[in-house]
């Protein structure tokens, strides 16, 4: 019988521990819907990929703009695989002229 | 390419033609209301299931543990409902902590708490499908019910029933993982292609969640688990049943025994309580599954959410219901209970060496069993009213 008040003891251990909890989520945030139209590119800081190999059930770049917006874009779009081509090169020159200085 | 170039370039008022209506910038979703509700519905509504059903359920074992062998096919499918059932809310509060917070536990933990859900889900649904078989094979087949009935018949179909929702469970084993998502992090411009957490203040989130490394795969797995978790978590056992009972309450509506409308009003409650718990939340998860793929507004999206955060836990309140509804029904049941209940008060109050367990007498037992096999004579007597 000392099993129950062991099993007793653990159970309201647990339910404590469950009411003692913050939550924090939010990482969940996913994109549901793509923004129509077109970002101009000077607005644009950079980008995250959102895969539908995870959690989130689409596919989608989200850009993040100057004003800390995160805006959903489809992958699809010709332009949206333009803009990524562009931050990476423009990374790449980065790259470059800072190895050159050192 | 030159930098400058670049922005002049893509600086033209054409651009801005297509862009800057604030209102047509599409964001991720933050789900705030559904958020907010999970804050009521995680920790508090989950820790009264958890509660009860631990409480309920654990009963229900100690009950077959030490008062009453397990000596008929009733009693097998009871005890492993129970335990299915008692494994079930174990998991929940670890599940619920992870889910709130970011995934503390590791990845072991993630697959296999998931895992566990899911096999615990299917072998607690399908067992109560059995134990409508059961009770139809007693009343409303009753010559062949002798042949049919028997223990060693039970433990074979509870084996099977394990086994089965252990196979049905394995993607869940499999494809559930624990990772920091990676639409989280940046690539900023000019700063190289280290990859920038937004949050940088903030510790990395993990999720347990599925995750694939090809896209057709993930598609078909995130419409097959779910399918799955309708089609034989749900509506299978809804339909066996739904056929089951209606064909009892046909026989013992034709039956003229004074206890009849008593064990109606039994085979009424299993049944509504199973639709009421399991329906809503069912039918939304239907949805989600069907709307998932397509592009969906975020208001949308967070009602579907917030139907799920309310509607999962009134699923979960059927594992506490199944031992009010099932077990302690009988008056039998409820007579060792009773007995559970003083004999544990006397512990308590005396801390006196244990008693010795008071088991039914074998007499009583073969009475009340035959009575219970032969259902023709008493049609009541499997629910043991």
């Amino acid at each position: 019988m000392a099993s129950i008040k062991v099993s007793v003891a653990v159970i309201s251990l647990l339910t404590v521990w469950l009411l003692a909890t913050h939550t924090s989520a939010g990482s969940y945030n996913c994109c549901r819907q793509y923004t129509r139209g077109k970002i101009p590119f000077n607005k644009i800081k950079g980008y995250a990929v959102q895969t539908d190999t995870e959690s989130c059930p689409l596919k989608a770049i989200i850009f993040l703009t100057e004003s800390n917006r995160r805006v959903c874009t489809n992958p699809a779009l010709n332009w949206v695989m333009d803009y990524i081509n562009r931050i990476r090169n423009k990374a790449q020159q980065v790259h470059k002229m800072a190895q050159t200085h050192t | 390419m030159n930098v400058s170039e670049d922005g002049s370039l893509f600086n033209q008022s054409d651009d801005y033609s297509d862009y800057y209506n604030l209102e047509d910038l599409v964001s991720p979703c933050p789900h705030d209301n559904n958020q907010r509700t999970e804050m009521w519905v995680g920790p508090y509504v989950h820790s009264v299931i958890c509660i009860l059903g631990f409480l309920g359920n654990s009963l229900v074992i100690l009950t077959y543990a030490f008062y009453k062998r397990t000596k008929s096919m009733t009693d097998v499918y009871l005890l492993n409902v129970a335990i299915a059932d008692l494994l079930f809310v174990l998991s929940l509060p670890l599940l619920v902590y992870n889910q709130l917070s970011s995934w503390s536990m590791g990845s072991v933990a993630c697959k296999l708490l998931r895992g566990s859900y899911s096999v615990n889900l299917y072998s607690g649904m399908l067992l109560l499908a059995c134990i409508s078989t059961d009770r139809y094979i007693a009343i409303v087949q009753a010559r062949r019910s002798f042949r049919l009935r028997s223990l060693s018949y039970g433990r074979l179909i509870c084996g099977v029933v394990w086994a089965f929702a252990l196979l049905v469970s394995i993607p869940t084993f499999y494809f559930y993982d624990r990772y920091e998502l990676s639409h989280n992090t940046f690539y900023m411009q000019g700063e190289g292609e280290q990859p920038e957490n937004n949050q940088t203040s903030k510790p990395p989130q993990y999720v347990c969640e599925f995750r694939f490394n090809d896209s057709d795969v993930a598609k078909s797995v995130k419409l097959a688990v779910p399918g799955t978790q309708l089609a034989v978590g749900f509506f299978l056992p809804l339909a066996i049943m739904g056929f089951c009972y209606t064909a009892i309450i046909v026989t013992l509506m034709k039956a003229k025994n004074f206890q009849r409308h008593k064990a109606v009003r039994v085979v009424l409650a299993v049944v509504v309580v199973f639709i009421v718990c399991n329906l809503p939340y069912n039918l939304v998860l239907l949805y989600e599954t069907i709307s998932k793929f397509s592009e969906q507004s975020c208001q949308d999206s967070d009602t579907v959410q917030i139907a799920i955060t309310v509607l999962q836990p009134l699923a979960y309140l059927h594992c506490c219901l199944n031992p009010v509804l099932y077990a302690f029904i009988g008056v039998k049941f409820r007579n060792h209970f009773q007995r559970i209940v003083r004999d544990l008060w006397c512990m308590g109050k005396k801390y006196m060496t244990p008693r010795r367990f008071s088991r039914v007498t074998s007499e009583m037992y073969v009475s009340s069993l035959r009575r219970s096999v032969d259902g023709s004579s008493d049609q009541g007597s499997s629910f043991t009213m």
